[in-house]
């Protein structure tokens, strides 16, 4: 393609995405890649296909046709449980944190410490181990949002989305780099929370985790992406490296008012 | 408390007599802006969380005083924790299954089948043990019938009621249209005492200890509140989040199953009518504890409360001469006045915490 900043197999690669539902063509041979440590904005209007293409992304829809690479090997993403097995996780809009839990415990669920001996036969969980471990993690992201035994309910807006963030982050960021897959992850914030969860992304990508960001807003796309790709109307237009571009041009491409450039 | 300015917060570099005043400060970082949003909103969530304790200990007081020197005796604990013990037991799996968004009102018809299965075994000459063990498994399988077909996607409130009658048609089917009468056999858990408290007391004492443990200390049963509070957050952390609901419509049952149990033996006979009133009382003490109804949110310790502040009244009432139609009375009304707490201390936490947002985010802590 034309602007890979990476030479080595991409984290997520998608070739020839066709997606129908009836007659309608919601997709048509979409290509699209993501590298390690990259941020890939995908922008376009509403209905132009982002949501759809997440959605073949998370393993949430199947495509008509077309192939699914993790790091170089072809997957089948037949379920979103089958996409967080293959490393790739999805932080929707609705966050969906557990309001009444803290935060440890939120970051926590699914992977359990459990105490050492006797106790960790019976179930019980170390909580200590757990909120270091946490802290850990969201030092690692440098975030520190609250104390770790606070409720997530009595967390403001950017402090949530920064916990949603953290608990995708620290499910792919294990043995092998993952790709994470935002939706709007600012939609709902503030200015300030927003460069919050601007810097947070930034740092999830130098850690290597291959991101991507489906947006409205240009201005987020201009701070956080290494590279955009716009659709519209189901087709791909453009793939730009962010520093070759403009907001002019980007607008051009997403209302349609400028050529595909790849025709 | 509430006054000093948050943005004049730096001035005062981590006060350690404010941080103090706090929870335990686990981080060590800089602890600047805090410590006056929590005051407020802290007292708050403790008025929420505990005011059924200072609910209690009001009662407590007022009734020492009016209906003394009858009410605040030793005797008279003892009688108002066993008057208690087995609406608790009931408050207790209605708790765990509410908690975990499985509201199961099939309660009085298993603890009638527990009860009348047990008395049948007895009477029949089958030792004791297995009539109780096989009482309260029965009471884990009705949960789990419950459970399992509340996931095909029924709704769970009908699939209850529909178990209630069939459980207490059951009961009346094995008891023959009678009761089973004379269960002395029963008596060391039923009116039996140890160390001056009588046997019900331990029990519930047990479950409920059990129960808190369960919930806040171990993997399940963090997962089974986390369930409640939000099945999608759990689904998507990669954990069947239905296990989890059969498992509490499982203890439900198998709480109203020993419930059935120790009502026998408290009254030595075992009777097939299942009352309803029972899951209204049990309701009844776990709304005033403050559990929502929607899930995720609550705690054992606070049920228990919640039914000893229901005996506590009708106790007290009784032994100042008032009717007793007026505690359920003044039981309603108190039902009524938690909820709007509960609903005022929630916007008003809201509130507040959403005027100190900006700060926070800028300080990056709290």
């Amino acid at each position: 393609m034309n602007a890979t900043t990476t030479t080595t197999t991409p984290a997520l690669e998608l070739t020839g995405i066709d997606m129908h539902y009836g007659y309608v063509r919601a997709l048509d041979s979409i290509d699209f890649h993501v590298g390690q440590g990259e941020v890939v904005g995908l922008l376009g209007d509403n209905g132009a296909g982002k949501s759809t293409l997440l959605k073949i992304m998370s393993g949430a829809h199947r495509p008509s046709a077309g192939t699914v690479r993790v790091h170089g090997d072809e997957v089948e993403l037949h379920s979103p449980s089958a996409a967080t097995h293959a490393g790739i996780q999805m932080v929707y809009q609705d966050l969906a944190l557990v309001d009444a839990l803290d935060i440890a415990t939120n970051l926590n669920i699914g992977r359990e410490i459990l105490r050492p001996g006797i106790f960790g036969l019976l179930g019980f969980v170390d909580h200590k181990a757990q909120r270091k471990r946490s802290e850990a993690e969201l030092d690692k992201l440098g975030v520190r949002t609250a104390a770790m035994t606070r409720p997530v309910e009595m967390l403001s807006g950017g402090q949530r989305q920064v916990v949603a963030l953290a608990r995708s982050a620290t499910r792919v960021s294990g043995e092998q780099n993952g790709i994470l897959l935002l939706d709007e992850p600012t939609a709902a914030l503030g200015y300030e929370q927003t460069q919050v969860v601007q810097a947070l992304v930034r740092r999830m990508a130098d850690q290597g985790i291959a991101i991507v960001l489906v947006t409205h807003n240009l201005a987020l796309a201009n701070a956080v992406c290494d590279r955009m790709v716009v659709l519209n109307r189901g087709r791909k237009v453009a793939d730009v490296v962010t520093a070759e571009t403009d907001n002019d041009h980007l607008v051009g491409w997403i209302t349609g008012a400028r050529a595909s450039m790849f025709e | 408390m509430t006054s000093p300015a948050q943005a004049g917060g730096a001035a005062t570099p981590g006060t350690p007599g404010a941080a103090a005043s706090s929870t335990p400060p686990t981080t060590p970082g800089p602890a600047v802006a805090p410590a006056k949003d929590s005051a407020g909103v802290r007292g708050l969530i403790f008025l929420r969380d505990r005011g059924i304790f200072v609910l209690w200990v009001l009662l407590i007081a007022v009734f020492a005083v009016w209906a003394n020197p009858y009410f605040a005796t030793l005797n008279n604990a003892i009688l108002i924790a066993n008057a208690a013990a087995i609406s608790a037991i009931f408050a207790a799996g209605v708790a765990v299954g509410i908690i975990c968004g499985a509201l199961d009102l099939s309660i009085p018809g298993v603890a009638a089948l527990s009860s009348c299965v047990a008395g049948w075994m007895i009477t029949n000459g089958l030792p004791v043990w297995l009539a109780l063990v096989v009482g309260i498994v029965l009471g884990a399988l009705v949960g789990l019938v419950n459970g399992l077909i509340s996931l095909r996607g029924f709704n769970p409130i009908i699939v209850t009621i529909a178990m209630l009658s069939i459980t207490s048609a059951a009961a009346a089917i094995v008891a023959g249209g009678y009761t089973f009468p004379g269960l002395t056999q029963l008596d060391f858990m039923g009116t039996q005492r140890y160390l001056g408290i009588p046997a019900p007391v331990w029990i519930t004492a047990g479950v409920f200890l059990v129960g808190t443990v369960f919930l806040t200390k171990t993997r399940d049963g963090i997962r089974l509140m986390a369930v409640g509070g939000s099945a999608e957050a759990v689904r998507r952390s990669g954990i069947h989040s239905d296990r989890y609901k059969v498992f509490a419509f499982v203890i439900s049952s198998t709480c109203a199953g020993l419930g059935g149990l120790v009502t026998t033996a408290t009254v030595t006979e075992a009777n097939p009518s299942a009352s309803p009133g029972l899951i209204f009382t049990a309701l009844t003490a776990v709304a005033l504890a403050g559990v929502s109804l929607v899930g995720g949110r609550g705690s054992l310790p606070r049920v228990l409360v919640g039914a000893l502040v229901l005996a506590t009244i009708s106790n007290g009432l009784t032994i100042v001469g008032v009717q007793p139609y007026w505690a359920t009375g003044v039981t309603g009304a108190l039902l009524i006045g938690s909820l709007t707490l509960e609903r005022w201390v929630t916007t008003s936490v809201s509130r507040r915490l959403m005027a100190t947002a900006q700060a926070s985010v800028h300080t990056g802590t709290r």
